[in-house]
């Protein structure tokens, strides 16, 4: 292959789409969604940011404000874990609006993740939303095909291919020059989103979080520079093999509907329907039930609980728990704590399990979906996948468990047993010695774990498709 | 003539891919909402057990102390299902259909989710509606596209042009049986819906079968519309996906984007942590910092007075009380805002077909937000009825067995709504009639 037909022939594709009218429409339409996803995703990041900024450190301040009481009050007293958005959601929006943003957190109990968006919306959200991603993963796709669709077919219908390969230049110069030419053209799209993500980035990531957000995009930037060659690599493999240009636009158009809109949605939907998940009041009863068999720190006569403090006696060599040098009460409700968030977060995990299995068929298709990979990659970068949403969960509830036992603790250590002298309360210096709640994005490597299905998938397309072109190449027709 | 054009549009490869599609598609999404309804059986009957249960196990240990006993228990509040909902899920799967509350501060449970997997709610339910309002459109585009432009480019149109008279109302007739395809299978999929899925012929029914019947017309015009335009097969094609994908994914999702920005709830937050601290700043206050307000509210109680020096449960459930007092404002502004937000968006939806049908198919099954936002307030009633209906018994210190548990099952609520057949059809029947018109128009200079 010579560099010069090869560029040749890709500039010619670039003059003959800005002689087009689709691309000038496809560039005014691209440049206001572009203004428009942009300004609504940084809007909502920077507000509902700063809305939870600020109450996150009001329930701080009203915290550390409480006087001198009972440490199991300010265990019921509890806080509140505000999920924060990470500034690339500007960029994919994901599940972002899916899933819950404040979450309750007190003794004994395990509150869910409230107030998602979805929530509060209309149905309107069924829809979908506009996002810099989705743009890059919906439209410009199919702006690729448009653009296209006919660079070979028509070629050949107009006899012109005839006529450039009876001038010299092989099949494969030929091919490779369109994708070439294709992808140019569609990484102007990808240059300007990009550039205006990598504003957001630039002005909004202090200090530690400078590198990680940058490393995240130059990731998502390389992703999606790969998704882009795949398409183009399919659309010039169509447009190749179709006897008319007009066969081709509607292959294409077939296998963006089935790529975008009818397998992810299909495949999701019948993993819901192999795997279903029990409702809430289902896995209620079903922690209730396991945690009146291993123990029930309210049942006044339970077994375990009974064993314990037969054991505990023993063991502090005393008669009655009211003798014990630390606060029984204390003593059994951080027992009884560790018992049930035990067995909570057991049949939690059991129950993220179901969803894995469910969601597993759709990501699984990234092998046969090229948009199914990049969706996921683009989403669990971009902060706003499932995963991402699991960790806020979980640091908000490995928090809330360190508080009610970090109370516990408080009221062994200082509160007298019954009948026996001594204060009731403690000094509101001990609410002010407990850190706020502070979230952590996911790390890089936890997401390269968790993606590596759907990068390899990307990758395998990656190769698949310059196989394809070159097999193309070989048996193209001249008419 | 008919016989004829049925006969070839039979033959043609695309009138079997979309016979396949739409059936299996279809029966799909029925089955889909079978078991969206079944899971809701089973949380129901699991909702009644465990009420029963939870009762019968935290009376035995606390008989004696009513205020504690009441503490525990939770009762439950469950929107009736209804088989229709399966045809179109909408925001039934994000809001929960039934709450089990205490008689504690009900601001604090209210807002309570049920889990469903996020993967799932951001692809959305593949249910009939989705059927209705993304498939069925593509399966028009895609035989009526090259309706015109086929025989054009085939050569066939000059040989029909010199045998027919009307050479529009032939091209009438070819799009009126692919029309009439459309109508059966979607008259066929209602169909199976409604004995699948045991769905009463109500009004409601009616209603949603007449808003597909106006939903396919409308894509009927349209595309009726660009083949009038007479130009080659490709043009019609780009356009059509096209329209469609700014019909059915950017408008919607742009208004979507934009009411969510405009009506941001921060109240929710806000209403989260100030009943939090309306009831628990009341341990560290004087008792009567609590009662006045309390009393205020149920002047009945009057007569219960508060020890100053110890643990009293009206004491405690009045301060419960002053939570969801202080949480009040706040959430009644949330409430609000989530309203403009479904006004504003069936506003704009009047003016976009696909957007209005979605919204429609919602609001005539029940699955819409305006029906999740009346389920809340019988809740509070729920809650507030409860609540009068213990307090006396607490706080005269009763031991648990003055009450008979056994009247204390899950309640169901139900709600009964009306809707205009005139908002609901006409809007999409006058931008049908106008779009067919410009159609016609374009074809009679054939």
């Amino acid at each position: 292959m010579r560099k010069r037909s090869i560029y040749l022939l890709a500039s010619q594709l670039w003059k003959d789409a800005f002689r087009s009218k689709i691309m000038v429409i496809a560039l005014g339409l691209m440049v206001f969604l572009l203004l428009f996803s942009a300004y609504s995703g940084w809007e909502n990041y920077h507000d509902q940011n700063h809305t939870r900024d600020v109450i996150q450190d009001e329930v701080q301040q009203s915290w550390e404000n409480n006087p001198d009481k009972h440490p199991h009050r300010m265990a019921h007293y509890g806080s509140f874990a505000f999920r924060l958005k990470h500034v690339l959601s500007v960029f994919d929006v994901g599940m972002e609006n899916f899933v819950g943003n404040a979450v309750f957190l007190e003794a004994h109990k395990q509150n869910t993740v409230n107030f998602s968006e979805a929530s509060m919306s209309t149905g309107l959200l069924r829809f979908g939303e506009v996002s810099l991603a989705m743009l890059l993963k919906v439209i410009v796709p199919l702006l690729i095909f448009y653009l296209g669709f006919a660079s070979i077919a028509r070629e050949r219908e107009n006899g012109t291919l005839k006529l450039l390969i009876g001038q010299g230049i092989s099949r494969k110069e030929i091919v490779f020059g369109k994708v070439l030419g294709l992808w140019g053209l569609s990484l102007i799209f990808l240059f300007s989103v990009f550039l205006v993500v990598l504003f957001f980035v630039l002005i909004e990531s202090y200090d530690t979080l400078y590198k990680d957000s940058l490393f995240r995009f130059v990731i998502l930037f390389i992703s999606y520079m790969l998704f882009f060659a795949i398409l183009s690599a399919i659309t010039i493999l169509v447009s190749a093999s179709s006897k008319t240009a007009k066969g081709a636009l509607v292959k294409l158009l077939g296998i963006w509907l089935l790529f975008v809109i009818i397998l992810p949605k299909s495949l999701q939907a019948i993993g819901y329907y192999l795997y279903p998940t029990p409702s809430k009041i289902e896995m209620e009863t079903a922690v209730e039930h396991d945690l009146i068999q291993q123990g029930d720190s309210h049942n006044p006569d339970d077994p375990h609980f009974k064993a314990l403090k037969d054991s505990v006696l023993l063991a502090n060599n005393v008669k009655s728990v009211e003798d014990l040098p630390f606060n029984y009460g204390g003593f059994v409700m951080a027992k009884g704590e560790a018992l049930s968030t035990a067995i909570y977060l057991e049949h939690q995990e059991r129950l993220y399990q179901v969803y894995n299995k469910q969601n597993n068929i759709e990501r699984n298709s990234a092998f046969l979906n090229p948009y199914t990979a990049i969706k996921n990659v683009s989403m669990a970068f971009s902060g706003t996948n499932f995963q991402s949403f699991l960790h806020f969960k979980d640091k908000a509830e490995a928090y809330r468990y360190k508080l009610a036992q970090q109370m516990n603790q408080l009221q062994m250590d200082f509160i007298p047993n019954k009948g026996k002298a001594g204060p009731n309360t403690i000094s509101s210096k001990y609410w002010k010695e407990f850190p706020p709640f502070e979230y952590r994005f996911l790390s890089i490597s936890s997401i390269f774990r968790n993606e590596l299905r759907s990068i390899l998938a990307l990758l395998l397309w990656g190769v698949l498709a310059i196989f394809g072109l070159l097999k193309v190449s070989t048996n193209l027709k001249a008419i | 003539m008919y016989s004829l054009l049925f006969k070839s549009f039979f033959r043609t490869k695309i009138f079997l891919v979309s016979l396949v599609l739409l059936v299996t598609v279809g029966i799909i999404s029925i089955l889909i909402g079978k078991q969206y309804l079944v899971k809701q059986e089973k949380a129901i009957v699991a909702a009644q057990e465990f009420q029963e249960e939870s009762i019968k196990r935290n009376v035995e240990y606390h008989n004696d102390d009513l205020g504690l006993l009441l503490y525990y228990l939770r009762f439950t509040l469950i929107k009736k299902p209804s088989n229709i909902s399966a045809i179109s899920i909408g925001q039934s799967d994000v809001n929960p259909l039934l709450q089990a509350v205490t008689i504690r501060g009900l601001e604090g449970q209210k807002y309570d989710t049920d889990f469903e997997n996020p993967s799932l709610l951001m692809s959305g339910n593949l249910d009939l509606g989705f059927v209705i309002i993304y498939l069925f459109p593509l399966v028009l585009i895609a035989m009526t596209f090259n309706l015109y432009s086929e025989e054009k480019e085939l050569g066939t149109w000059r040989i029909l042009a010199a045998q027919t008279s009307g050479k529009a109302g032939f091209l009438f007739k070819k799009l009126l049986v692919r029309i009439g395809f459309v109508f059966i299978i979607l008259l066929f999929l209602m169909f199976m819906a409604s004995m699948l899925l045991q769905i009463p012929m109500n009004q409601n029914f009616w209603a949603i079968f007449l808003q597909g019947i106006l939903y396919v017309l409308f894509w009927s015009a349209l595309c009726l519309w660009i083949v009038s335009l007479l130009k080659n097969s490709s043009f019609n094609a780009l356009a059509l996906i096209s329209i469609w994908v700014v019909l059915t994914i950017l408008l919607p999702a742009m208004v979507n984007n934009y009411v969510l920005n405009r009506y941001q709830v921060p109240e929710a937050l806000d209403a989260m942590v100030e009943q939090r601290d309306g009831y628990h700043e009341k341990w560290d206050l004087e008792k009567d910092a609590t009662m006045t307000g309390f009393y205020e509210a149920y002047p009945q109680y009057k007569k219960y007075t508060v020890p100053e020096d110890k643990f009293s449960w009206i004491w405690y459930y009045g301060m419960q009380h002053m939570g969801d007092l202080a949480a009040k404002n706040m959430s009644a502004e949330m409430i609000e805002k989530i309203m403009l937000r479904t006004t504003v968006s069936e506003k704009v939806a009047l003016f976009v077909p696909t957007m209005h049908a979605q919204l429609s198919f919602n609001n005539l099954t029940g699955t819409d937000m305006v029906s999740h936002l009346n389920f809340l307030k019988a809740l509070t009633e729920y809650h507030e009825n409860l609540r009068l209906h213990f307090y006396p018994k607490i706080f005269e210190n009763n031991p648990a067995d003055v009450i008979d548990w056994k009247t204390h099952n899950t309640k169901i609520y139900s709600s009964k709504r009306d809707f205009s057949w005139m908002r609901l059809m006409l809007p999409t029947l006058l931008i049908v009639l106008i779009i067919a018109i410009f159609g016609v128009l374009n074809l009679r200079k054939l």
